[in-house]
């Protein structure tokens, strides 16, 4: 009995969870008029890849996919190589020091990206970077590498140290016990994190917003975000739902394809922050 | 040494060299809209053969008033400004203050300003300055149909009374106007504030909104649209929409510009229109806001004498008649206005010449953009119905006050003043709490939840996870969609549990959008709380379980004493991290709300964000930024101090 309403509670929350992304995907399978039709249709009567095709062919979603692309496949890559470094250049020193260091990092972690906006958009304006791919890269890297750093540095650790010394030994440089021994064993943790760096610079909004001012550089969110009218009559909402729906879809596949490993590696982490 | 040979020698060459056709050759440049009709062709054509050696180079800019703006701020910027600048009423200001532009009464003194009408040149002085020469002219005014209406109304009163007798909504309404939240909306309503005898700015810059006057203005155009006299659509309308609306026979009375004027003799209406000044209160006088463009000259440029030869013939009757004849303009030589040709061939012009002459400029202040601003959406917000006359004009006054005292005076003091400052900071600080309780109830019993020994508890694990991992200013995307009316599936969802008894317009009310923002944030950020919290239950000691369940401690009991304690270290971080973030909120609120209705769910990154990026007080705002990152580390230190437990302390 217990189970049953436990069960159910969980169904609950699940849906809750979900439903706004499943109404989106719901409403982007529409056809264009049944979108706007009254009463309100819960299952499309017939499906229709309309708004879908619509979202590509009459505006540069394929642009602004691509613009994210590039953004948040840079700053993985980037978070990832500097993670890793200090990651491991703190697995040297004892716990105690390594982990006052990284407590700062994630103060600076913390301080939410509205209140980065204005001085990130001042030394990019500074730099020639603002429009520009790297503006974007080199600010995500910047907001991203305190959580890579946290996420890498506990996995690393959890390597023994005797493999280190093993390896120099073996004559091998600090570089290359980085990338040889430790990168390697520590796989799931840098997919993990590359997931986790790609999921939120393909997120982030305000920033972007700031620092690619150009319809051109848009990135998907920010595309998104541009789409208006006048009145709720005038607004494309079945092309929106369509580009709601193809934005979001991947995040849900890498969060469902690294659940287990996702939320292990966020607790383990939470447990020391 | 003969250096001034050599120079001159070395100038030549460089002229030779790069092809200049001749010597003292003066290029001035000018940038306007896309010249239909020739018309600047004509008159700089004209120019050029009486000026040899004076060269005029007409820029076609973009038709976004805004967009040339932004190209005139860049060319002064940039050190190189086109040396003609010509300049929307509403600009002068600004570019004067900013140093510019070069002051003109030397070439036209005042004198002469008789010459042109009265609110054009109002509208160039700055500071005891002319900085603008008018070209053409533009007024707001009441069209009318003469074939329904035999007496036009002068004060609002017989409007009203004309109203009520003659108008059938909806197949004809009373009165369209231009009511979206735009530049058009301030300049219909400082008519009615004019007109009710009111004023923005007095001439010793007091601000004067929190006046008797306002409020009669104010609730007179609430009053057109709660009596159905004006559409309900209106709040929606530009110019064109209204003059589409006027032109379809759906209403009597249409505020307007004089190019509506020729649109109307090309349509079913051709004889059929009128027009008067714009009614006013009884007892005041009619207003109209002036429009039009001018001419004036950039600071820096090489040869100012050319430039003003060039204005001189620009504005002259010459010029301004060819303007008028190829393009429609309006010009703003009083003497054109007795002119017999264009009085034959433009007769309302006898009407429109009294309109021009009670015209008057907007506030002619540097700060005009955000005082317009400030106007706009209170003005709407009475049109739309959520403030009350009283209610906007208590926020015009006190926010444009606070805006005009707070650029004098220093940052700190200026803390005090900023009266936008005040209000989102109250929205911030109620968002975040009426946002973080609900976050952690939720997010606790979802962690109790999926922590449960239950099979299939990783797929709500799963489900729990998504929100969090999706994009915010997306999702806030969705969730317009799904709060919308009538297509919403949230008011179908309670409408038909019974809930509501009617659909309800969310986003368009001031509580409704606090709940959308507030309920769409707890479902984005509770699985993060849950995330954090699921951490710590997992930290429980399973042996410590047991020895409280040996003892036979009820559920109730072990969380209160086992579990709670043990999870207080995750609920402080959690606790810090959701207030900091829920204070800082940008992503969400600026795509779902826009911070509106009327300012209702702006926060403080909203405005803080519109300081650096719309309003050009980017110093300003990256010291408010400095202040908030301190006031939100002070609140995580007090937050450790008050939530670390005694015994904690000891460790």
């Amino acid at each position: 009995m217990k189970k049953v309403a436990l069960y159910a509670l969980l169904a609950l929350a699940g849906l809750y969870c979900l439903w706004p992304f499943l109404w989106t995907v719901l409403t982007a399978l529409k056809s264009p008029q049944e979108v706007f039709a009254l009463p309100i249709t819960y299952w499309p009567r017939e499906l229709s890849l309309e708004n879908l095709q619509g979202v590509f062919y009459k505006r540069p979603f394929g642009r602004y996919v691509l613009n994210s692309l590039v953004v948040a496949g840079g700053a993985t890559v980037l978070s990832i190589f500097l993670g890793s470094a200090v990651g491991y250049r703190l697995r040297l020193r004892p716990l105690q020091s390594a982990m006052a260091l990284q407590r700062w990092l994630l103060v600076g972690a913390i301080v939410p990206p509205a209140l980065l906006v204005i001085p990130l958009f001042v030394l990019m304006k500074k730099l020639q970077l603002v429009n520009n791919y790297l503006g974007l890269i080199l600010s995500y890297t910047f907001l991203n590498l305190p959580f890579a750093v946290w996420m890498l540095h506990a996995a690393f650790r959890q390597l023994p140290r005797e493999l280190d010394e093993a390896a120099l030994l073996d004559g091998l440089s600090r570089w290359g016990i980085l990338w040889r021994i430790i990168m390697p064993l520590s796989r799931p943790a840098l997919a993990v994190t590359a997931t986790l760096v790609f999921i939120f610079s393909w997120n982030e909004f305000i920033i972007a917003l700031t620092l690619m001012p150009q319809q051109e550089m848009y990135t998907v969110p920010v595309g998104i975000a541009m789409l208006s009218g006048v009145s709720v009559y005038e607004m494309p909402w079945g092309e929106i739902n369509a580009a709601v729906a193809i934005t979001t879809l991947p995040v849900i596949l890498l969060i469902a394809a690294f659940q287990r490993w996702i939320i292990e590696g966020l607790t383990r982490g939470a447990v020391k922050a | 040494m003969p250096v001034a040979p050599t120079i001159a020698l070395l100038l030549l060459l460089v002229l030779l060299l790069s092809g200049s056709p001749a010597l003292g050759l003066t290029t001035l440049r000018m940038l306007g809209p896309e010249d239909v009709g020739g018309a600047w062709a004509e008159v700089i054509r004209r120019f050029e053969a009486r000026n040899p050696g004076i060269k005029v180079q007409y820029i076609s800019g973009p038709w976004s008033t805004d967009e040339r703006q932004n190209m005139y701020i860049r060319s002064f910027l940039g050190k190189d400004p086109f040396e003609l600048v010509y300049m929307d009423v509403i600009w002068t200001a600004k570019f004067a203050s900013e140093g510019w532009l070069l002051p003109l009464e030397g070439w036209l003194p005042p004198e002469r300003w008789e010459e042109f009408l009265p609110g054009d040149i109002q509208a160039g002085l700055y500071d005891g300055h002319l900085w603008r020469v008018p070209v053409r002219s533009d007024a707001g005014m009441l069209y009318y149909r003469k074939d329904l209406v035999k007496e036009p109304p002068r004060t609002w009163a017989e409007l009203e009374a004309t109203c009520r007798a003659l108008a059938r909504p909806p197949e004809l309404y009373c009165m369209v106007f231009q009511g979206m939240q735009y530049e058009g909306l301030v300049c219909n309503y400082l008519e009615h504030l004019w007109g009710a005898g009111g004023q923005v700015i007095t001439p010793e810059e007091e601000v004067a909104l929190l006046s008797e006057e306002n409020i009669r203005a104010l609730g007179f155009m609430r009053r057109l649209l709660q009596q159905g006299f004006a559409p309900r659509g209106v709040i929606t309308f530009q110019e064109q929409h209204s003059l589409e609306f006027f032109q379809a026979g759906r209403a009597l009375f249409m505020r307007n510009w004089p190019y509506a004027w020729r649109l109307l003799q090309d349509s079913p209406l051709r004889g059929k229109v009128g027009i008067v000044p714009m009614v006013h209160a009884p007892g005041g006088r009619p207003a109209a806001t002036l429009g039009g463009w001018g001419l004036g000259i950039a600071k820096g440029a090489k040869d100012p004498e050319a430039a003003w030869r060039f204005i001189e013939f620009a504005t002259s009757e010459e010029a301004q008649r060819i303007l008028h004849e190829r393009r429609g303009a309006v010009p703003s030589r009083r003497a054109l206005f007795e002119d017999p040709e264009i009085l034959r061939r433009n007769p309302h012009y006898g009407n429109l010449y009294q309109v021009l002459l009670s015209a008057r400029p907007r506030p002619v202040h540097p700060e005009y953009p955000r005082i317009s601003a400030i106007l706009q959406k209170h003005a709407s917000a009475v049109l739309v119905g959520i403030e009350s006359p009283q209610e906007a004009a208590g926020h015009m006054h006190r926010a444009i006050e606070g805006l005009l005292k707070g650029r004098k005076a220093s940052w700190p003091r200026r803390l005090l003043l900023d009266y936008d400052l005040h209000r989102t900071l109250l929205n911030t600080v109620l968002f975040t709490a009426l946002s973080v309780p609900p976050e952690f109830l939720l997010g606790l019993l979802m962690a109790l939840l999926v922590n449960a020994p239950l099979r299939g508890r990783n797929l709500g694990r799963l489900g729990v996870l998504i929100p969090w991992a999706l994009p915010t200013a997306v999702m806030a995307m969705a969730w317009q969609w799904m709060f919308s009316n009538p297509f919403g599936v949230i008011n179908d969802l309670l409408v038909r549990a019974g809930l509501l008894s009617a659909p309800l317009d969310w986003l368009s009310s001031p509580a409704g959008a606090m709940f959308a923002a507030v309920f769409a944030d707890v479902w984005k950020t509770t699985p993060f709380v849950s995330i954090i919290l699921l951490a710590g239950l997992q930290a429980v000691p399973r042996e410590l379980k047991e020895s409280f369940q040996m003892e036979g401690a009820g559920a109730a009991k072990q969380f209160l004493h086992l579990t709670l304690p043990l999870l207080m270290p995750y609920i402080r971080v959690a606790l810090i991290f959701r207030l900091i973030h829920a204070a800082g909120i940008f992503d969400l609120i600026w795509v779902l709300t826009k911070g509106g209705p009327a300012d209702s769910t702006r926060t403080l990154s909203l405005y803080i964000y519109d300081l650096a990026f719309r309003y050009g007080e980017l110093p300003y705002a990256l010291w408010l930024t400095a202040l908030f990152l301190l006031a939100l580390m002070l609140l995580s230190v007090i937050i450790l101090r008050v939530l670390t437990l005694r015994y904690e302390r000891v460790f």
